[in-house]
């Protein structure tokens, strides 16, 4: 390459020289675009949760869920907070793949069982998840001013077509769910589940 | 001309900055198309059922396809020649293919296979792996019946039935040969019956850069199969058992450890040993036992000519050791498994086991233990004297073990082989395991005990009603120890006595062997040393047998030697057979020490089962039918058969409704409704993106500002 360039700035008329940097520019613009339509993700993710954190301040204040943004299609739920991480995250209404774009989200589950189930990125909002440690605290709040606390209790991987909770009498336990394995640019068929049990 | 020129220049140039450009341009897409074909390629892993992958829980449907399995040995000599079949009865309305997972003893040799369709046998050839499994898919395909015999552990069969009929019974008849296992005078034929559930530790399938490994899966995938629940598996995998016991002279005290035998007289001394229940689910290995009358000679030798080559097979019984050779201090690290498949009667028998050995240690000895599931403690920070406290500290941590998690056995058997008095020769180092090795990562293990093994021995105590005794043997031989099996409590006490006995010290160590005039090629080539009771076994090939056959060796530290006249040999035609399975572990065993690449390794198993018709990890039997049965049209279902559960296990601990065993809501109870909720897919998967789009953008300012030195230089 370092061959052709003068080559062709030494014979190439005026027009055809002008030919490369343009090539290099769109290469380089195409790139951009690249970048920042992923770039986006992450920062939307990040800014969602800034809104959401707004909107359930006014949801606890009203106690009804209040929409982060007028066009918003879900509310927040809860705040999750893992204290020895210093992780926190707003849980949003709605399991759709909108939806955890923003936020974790709670799959919709019997509310008999006493069990939640929440899911959410696992390079996003539930990135902590690989940090996190068997004895783990995990505190909920909910809009009502509700304040539950879990403990890690255990983890599992299992095929996302191969996770049951049972119906009732377990006591209240809360299921973070988020892809495995934890990095890689590829969909797998693998979840790894936190179980965290109810201590107060 | 200068037109000329131009014109083959501008073209060039244009050629290489277009060149720059694509490839740059196609980068990311040729990345992502890699990954997506990777995937794409990828089988699915919960198909099988296996433990890293346990949720909903085992198979709670019966399935179409019924299967029955009737067993016939005949031992002769040290051999038994083991005669398995399968019956796949399609009690459905569909056409089937059925795939069962099933154990055999982990140094038999599979070389036979017959199907059996109505009155018309196919007979089985051996093949490649690779192409054998290409036949049976085109005969899958095609509606035309076949069977198909793979390895998928040494100790672990896979067969496929295609294209069974409605109602239609389809047999497949394999047959093996094993050796009959002598120990402390006492000759036992192991047959299992059933693979107890393997946990994948998610590391063997997690490749680079957070990829799925696709080796791994698949290796992962092999060893898995479902398990039915036990309230379903009543009459399900029948098995019908007969031994024909003619071992060349009259065998004694015959009893089988965990079924109920009939024994009657047979052909000559032999004796005919039947169940006496008729059929037993397949849920615990088969064990006989017997004794030779006391005149019986201590050395065996046989003899076969297979194709031109000689080949011999010599067992060698040590002199007993003398009663007062004195045992040196011994440093002694027990390495016990908790994980969820030791739950029920396991470790119960593993926590007896230890127990009983924490009694026998003796002043002078130092001890430590080490626990595993998917977590592990080690006891002590280092080996320490075996005092009362100490002791009693080690009992009260044994008595409060419970079985729950996976079986991260690695981690365990590392810090296991750290020895901080490496040069101590005055003390002997061994590493107890009491374990069920139910895991699908042997080859993990077999590799850590070959570069860390130093002076440590490493001794394998089997638990439970099916532990996977090819790990068994397999480590025991890398760590230079021997091991036992454990099947009940019961057991515990005579069996931990003679097992810890027998490794109080090697007998014969130093093992060398000679045959005067020709050059024998022995398996195994480094003989290991040898414990009391325990026979050496030695296979050999040769050009043309003869002369004298001289082992020696230090035995109670003085020389010891012993010499064979070979032509005495008795004939068998079994040794060949079992010279080449031994080679086989022998290139197994430099694979795990990584003295030789995988793909040579490869083709060494593959020629050796090709040559001697043998199922190895490379060389598969297929046999199938010429003629289509299966109508155009017809739909075809696959079906694994789920196994029973080994008995003594807790299946709601394994396959508990709600969860992991791991991390489970507590006191899932039997029975329980439980609601299936799919997980979504929750990777946004930006990094790889932002990271190509990143690179991309860079490119392309890079050469911008390359194009415009060069244009200001030209100005220049």
């Amino acid at each position: 390459m370092s061959l052709a360039i003068p080559l062709a700035g030494r014979r190439g008329s005026g027009a055809r020289r002008s030919l490369v940097p343009h090539l290099f520019a769109a290469l380089a613009l195409i790139g951009a675009v690249q970048a920042a339509g992923a770039a986006w993700i992450p920062a939307k993710a990040m800014l969602a949760q800034v809104l959401l954190e707004r909107a359930f301040d006014a949801s606890r204040a009203s106690g009804r869920p209040e929409k982060p943004w007028p066009w918003a299609d879900m509310a927040p739920l809860a705040r999750i907070a893992v204290p020895r991480l210093g992780e926190r995250a707003i849980v949003l209404s709605g399991a759709s793949g909108e939806a955890m774009a923003f936020g974790p989200t709670r799959l919709a589950t019997d509310p008999a069982s006493g069990i939640t189930v929440l899911a959410a990125h696992r390079d996003t909002h539930f990135a902590f998840i690989r940090r996190l440690r068997l004895g783990d605290l995990v505190t909920r709040e909910t809009i009502d001013g509700h304040r539950t606390t879990y403990r890690v209790e255990g983890f599992a991987t299992l095929r996302w077509d191969r996770f049951a909770v049972p119906r009732s009498g377990h006591g209240e336990w809360l299921a973070l769910t988020t892809c495995y394995p934890f990095d890689g640019g590829t969909r797998s068929p693998l979840r790894r589940i936190v179980w965290a049990r109810r201590v107060g | 001309m200068r037109a000329l020129s131009r014109l083959r220049h501008i073209p060039g140039i244009h050629s290489v900055v277009l060149l720059v450009f694509l490839s740059v341009l196609l980068l990311s897409g040729l990345i992502a198309a890699s990954l997506n074909a990777q995937f794409a390629e990828r089988r699915d892993p919960a198909d099988g059922g296996s433990l890293l992958l346990r949720g909903k829980g085992g198979k709670t449907e019966l399935p179409a396809v019924r299967l029955g399995t009737d067993i016939k040995a005949v031992v002769s000599g040290n051999v038994a020649r083991v005669t398995v079949t399968q019956a796949f009865r399609n009690t459905g309305k569909d056409w089937m293919e059925a795939s069962y997972l099933y154990p055999l003893p982990d140094n038999g040799a599979v070389d036979s296979l017959k199907m059996v369709v109505g009155d018309r046998i196919f007979i089985g050839k051996i093949k490649p792996r690779e192409e054998a499994r290409q036949i049976y898919q085109k005969a899958l395909d095609e509606g035309r019946q076949a069977g198909l015999v793979e390895q998928a552990r040494p100790n672990m069969f896979r067969s496929n039935v295609a294209n069974v009929g409605p109602g239609q019974t389809v047999l497949i008849a394999i047959e093996f040969q094993a050796p009959v296992r002598e120990i402390g005078g006492e000759y036992a034929l192991r047959l299992p019956l059933v693979v107890g559930a393997r946990y994948v530790p998610p590391h063997t399938l997690q490749g680079r850069r957070g990829l799925i490994d696709m080796k791994g899966l698949n290796d992962a995938v092999e060893v898995g199969s479902e398990v039915i629940d036990p309230a379903l598996a009543d009459g399900l995998n029948p098995v019908s058992i007969s031994v024909d016991l003619t071992p060349g002279y009259a065998p004694q005290g015959i009893v089988s450890s965990y079924h109920a035998i009939d024994v009657a007289k047979g052909k000559g001394d032999g004796r005919i040993v039947t169940l006496r229940d008729g059929v037993v689910p397949a849920d615990r290995d088969f064990e006989l036992r017997w004794r030779a009358p006391a005149q019986e000679p201590s050395v065996g030798l046989f003899h076969q000519r297979h194709d031109g080559m000689d080949y011999v097979m010599a067992t060698i019984t040590p002199p007993a050791a003398s009663a007062t050779r004195s045992a040196p201090a011994r440093d002694m690290i027990f390495v016990i498994d908790n994980s969820g498949s030791m739950s029920g009667e396991s470790i119960e028998a593993a926590k007896a086991s230890l127990l009983y050995a924490l009694d026998t240690l003796r002043p002078g000895d130092r001890f430590n233990i080490i626990r595993f599931d998917d977590t592990m403690t080690e006891l002590f920070d280092r080996a320490v004297a075996a005092d009362a406290p100490g002791i009693a500290t080690a009992k009260r941590f044994t008595q409060r073990l419970e079985a729950d998690g996976g079986t991260e056995m690695l981690p365990a058997l590392k810090a296991a082989l750290v020895d901080p008095d490496a040069d101590d020769a005055a003390r002997v180092r061994q590493v107890v395991f009491l374990t069920d090795g139910d895991l699908s990562n042997e080859s993990e293990m077999m590799a850590e005990i070959f570069a860390h093994r130093g002076r440590s021995r490493v001794f394998m105590v089997g638990i439970g009603s099916a532990p996977n005794t090819y790990l068994m043997n397999a480590m025991a031989q890398a760590g230079r120890g021997t091991y036992t099996n454990i099947g009940t409590s019961g057991e515990v006490s005579t069996k931990m006595h003679d097992l810890l006995d027998r490794l109080s010290a090697p007998v014969a160590q130093n093992l060398k062997v000679a045959v005067d005039g020709v050059a024998v090629d022995f398996a195994p080539q480094d003989l290991p040393d040898l414990y009391a009771g325990e026979p050496l076994v030695l296979l050999g090939r040769t050009q043309r047998l003869s002369g004298t056959m001289t082992i020696s060796g230090t035995l109670d530290s003085k020389p010891w030697s012993r010499a064979l006249s070979l032509s005495g040999a008795v004939e068998s035609n079994a040794v060949a057979k079992l010279w080449a399975r031994r080679r086989i572990d022998e290139i197994e065993a430099d694979r795990w020490r990584s003295t030789i690449a995988d793909d040579e390794a490869d083709k060494r198993v593959r020629d050796i089962g090709l040559q001697f018709h043998i199922v190895t990890s490379q060389t598969s039997l297929i046999a199938e039918d010429d003629t289509p049965a299966r109508p155009a049209g017809a739909r075809l279902t696959r079906e694994e058969l789920p196994l029973l559960l080994p008995a003594g296990w807790d299946f709601d601990r394994l396959f508990g409704n709600a969860a992991n065993a791991a991390g489970r809501p507590a006191d899932a109870s039997e029975g329980e409704q439980a609601d299936a909720l799919d997980l979504p897919q929750t990777a946004a998967l930006f990094e790889q993106p932002l990271r190509n789009g990143g690179l991309l953008m860079l490119a392309g300012i890079a050469g911008l500002l390359l194009a415009r030195r060069r244009a200001r230089e030209r100005r220049a």
